[in-house]
């Protein structure tokens, strides 16, 4: 079993590689031949990954949630899946090596930095945990996701303004079509961020009844969740549109990633869990 | 094959001339009428505002191009028409062409697929005045094979090429659905005109016209169920529009910076498509700085055609690859046509040798030994017979050179006097 789950941690980037070429692939040279097995290669690798997590989860008996390298290789899914979905529902196919390529990276980091953890903490344990961390996880990725498409409207629209009619406008879909993914992607990141911070609200003083308000993670995570939703409000009140609001949702996706790195890598917090 | 083609095209002749021996239906009619058994048994004749072309089955070996030419230079009473102006083709060649006019490489406007309908429609028009036959029925096939695989196969029809379709492509590049959109077009000339009915065939929600001579404006209308706006008040309604196209013959701008700027502010800085198709500008190009203004001229809309028109031309070879296959296949048939009957007359020829002679000396031999005589003739006459056999029908397989095929059935033919045979059956 866990020869199993090493081959598959190696095996991962590899699909998500592969997934991702053959996007970029037909991202660069169009044509029929990749345009919808591409789709099936990118179930394929989302179908291993989630065999992979099961697995994890059956033999070191908890969800892979307990460390930050575990929760790359789950965010690494979620992103993969988010778009996976958006895929299927919008029929928009030119945007995935923009998407796949943040799945590559949280998982390279993950397969190069994981271990087999048996023995975690009783805290790390609860089930309350567990909607904390995946909420709080599919927030992120629609969040990745919003970000992905503010930035490729805000190139398409510099192309557009300035008469560059190259790959970039050829391929993406319309201004509007990018600018409502984008806000559709951080609405949906922002009601789980919502529910990530409600469930940790509730579960947090019964886990560390010593926490800080003060802690790094909370402030960042409060900040990011802050922006969007004045975001998210000026566009739904008709105030802020288009390069505003998604300016608005990179930085949003900035600040989460470097509150994440700050947390888990530099500072002290409560959120460091091993 | 004796395909003959006649083309005076894009290639060959200039406009006029082209106009000059443009048939219509009507005049395709009355030249089949006179052609059909004088000049050619079947046939097929295109004519479009960039080419005229003739294809037929020669009634025998004495029609020649000349003869060809001729017949259309006079029925449509043309006198300054030089041979230059023409090109001929036959057999393989005007089968490839035909091949490449309907693919749309021989196209003034590479890949344009209107030629793919205007060919079917050709064909439909000779089937209907009774102008094809067997062979141009299967040429007919064969074509509309090669046109559909070019445009499904290869990019060679993708693409805006024309500045219109190349307006459209970049509205389409910013809204993503016209129908929740509305659009205004500043002069209703021949331009404007072909513009606002781009936008209609598209699907605009609302379209709304403004022209200097309320007139014009008002016909246009009509015929596109348009808004008219009044050419003096106009600028007090810009905002309500999304997408404004300019097209008029001012020599002085129409809509300032400024104008532009007091309409975003109205619209809340929802974006706007600025349209600039004439020539000289109607609107100041600087308000192309004004955040969610998205302003395009000729010059922009140009970059776009020739992008298109560039891919268009990487896609030739393909679309040749195409043409060289489906020809191949069409003679890979048409020989065989040729072919089966050569080596169904040769069979039969040695058949009947061996017949009469067993018959003649089937006597001399006792009963046991008359079966294995027939066994061991039958067996003489296809040992014989299968190189001759196999040389036809690889021949046949080959594909596009059919006089290779025809001149060594020819000399099979003659040499054991098969021709000869079959008449004398028939007398």
């Amino acid at each position: 079993m866990n020869a199993a789950i090493d081959f598959i941690n190696i095996l991962l980037p590899v699909l998500y590689l592969t997934t991702f070429g053959i996007y970029f692939y037909d991202f660069m040279y169009g044509g029929k031949n990749f345009s919808n097995s591409k789709r099936l290669f990118l179930f394929i690798t989302l179908l291993v990954h989630a065999s992979y997590l099961i697995l994890r989860t059956i033999l070191f008996d908890h969800p892979p949630i307990t460390n930050v390298f575990e929760i790359f290789t789950v965010l690494a899914f979620s992103v993969g899946f988010s778009y996976f979905i958006l895929e299927l529902l919008t029929d928009i196919r030119g945007t995935g090596p923009f998407i796949i390529i943040f799945s590559i990276f949280f998982q390279i980091i993950s397969t190069l930095f994981i271990q087999d953890l048996v023995e975690v903490r009783e805290v790390l344990r609860s089930n309350l945990l567990g909607g904390h961390v995946f909420s709080a996880l599919l927030g992120y990725s629609g969040i990745t996701i919003s970000a992905v498409y503010g930035i490729l409207y805000l190139i398409l629209y510099q192309d557009i303004k300035l008469n560059r009619f190259g790959l970039i406008f050829n391929r993406l879909p319309s201004l509007e079509i990018l600018e409502r993914l984008s806000f559709v992607s951080a609405v949906i990141g922002f009601f789980m961020l919502s529910l990530a911070i409600i469930i940790g609200v509730i579960w947090l003083p019964k886990a560390f009844p010593n926490f800080s308000y003060t802690d790094p993670k909370l402030i960042g995570t409060s900040l990011v969740w802050l922006l969007y939703g004045i975001g998210i409000l000026s566009k739904t009140f008709g105030k802020w549109r288009g390069k505003r609001v998604v300016t608005l949702s990179v930085v949003g996706f900035v600040i989460a990633i470097l509150s994440t790195a700050l947390t888990n890598f530099l500072s002290q917090s409560f959120h460091s869990f091993y | 094959m004796n395909l003959a083609a006649v083309t005076i095209n894009h290639h060959t002749a200039p406009v006029e001339l082209r106009e000059a021996l443009h048939l219509s239906a009507e005049e395709i009619a009355g030249f089949v009428q006179d052609a059909k058994g004088k000049l050619f048994n079947e046939g097929l004749i295109i004519s479009t505002c960039n080419r005229t072309e003739i294809y037929g089955i020669p009634v025998d070996n004495k029609v020649d191009y000349n003869q060809i030419q001729k017949f259309l230079v006079n029925k449509k009473c043309v006198s300054n028409v030089k041979p230059e102006n023409f090109r001929n083709y036959t057999s393989n060649a005007a089968v490839k062409h035909l091949f490449s006019v309907i693919a749309g490489i021989d196209s003034l406007l590479i890949g344009d697929n209107q030629i793919y309908h205007q060919v079917k429609d050709s064909f439909q028009l000779a089937d209907e005045l009774m102008f094809t036959g067997y062979l141009t029925k299967r040429l007919f096939d064969a074509a509309i094979k090669t046109g559909k695989r070019a445009i499904s196969e290869t990019e060679i029809s993708e693409g805006a090429v024309t500045v219109s379709y190349a307006a459209v492509q970049l509205i389409e590049k910013i809204f993503s659905s016209l129908n929740k959109k509305s659009a205004l077009v500043i002069g209703v000339g021949e331009t404007g005109e072909i513009a606002a009915k781009n936008l209609k065939e598209r699907g605009i929600g609302r379209l709304s016209l403004t022209n200097r001579t309320i007139e014009r404006a008002e016909k246009v209308a009509e015929k596109l169920g348009a808004r008219i706006l009044p050419f003096n008040t106009f600028k007090n309604y810009m905002h309500e529009y999304d997408i404004i196209l300019s097209a008029t013959s001012s020599t002085e701008l129409i809509l300032t910076k400024e104008d532009i700027k007091n309409s975003m502010k109205r619209r809340s800085y929802s974006p706007v498509i600025l349209m600039d198709i004439a020539i000289p500008r109607d609107i100041e190009p600087t308000a192309k700085e004004i955040d969610y203004v998205f302003y395009h001229d000729i010059d922009s809309l140009n970059i776009i055609v020739e992008q298109n028109l560039n891919k268009r031309r990487d896609e030739i070879s393909k679309v040749e690859k195409i043409i060289d296959e489906e020809t191949a296949a069409f003679f890979n048939w048409f020989n065989s046509l040729e072919v089966a009957p050569a080596i169904k007359s040769l069979r039969e020829h040695f058949e009947l040798i061996r017949a009469e002679e067993v018959g003649k000396n089937i006597n001399r031999f006792s009963n046991e030994d008359r079966e294995k005589l027939e066994i061991i003739t039958k067996r003489i006459i296809n040992k014989i017979l299968h190189q001759p056999t196999v040389e036809l029908k690889r021949i046949s397989e080959q594909g596009q050179n059919s006089n290779d095929a025809a001149v060594k059935i020819s000399i099979l033919k003659d040499l054991f006097g098969i021709n000869n045979i079959d008449e004398e059956e028939k007398h």
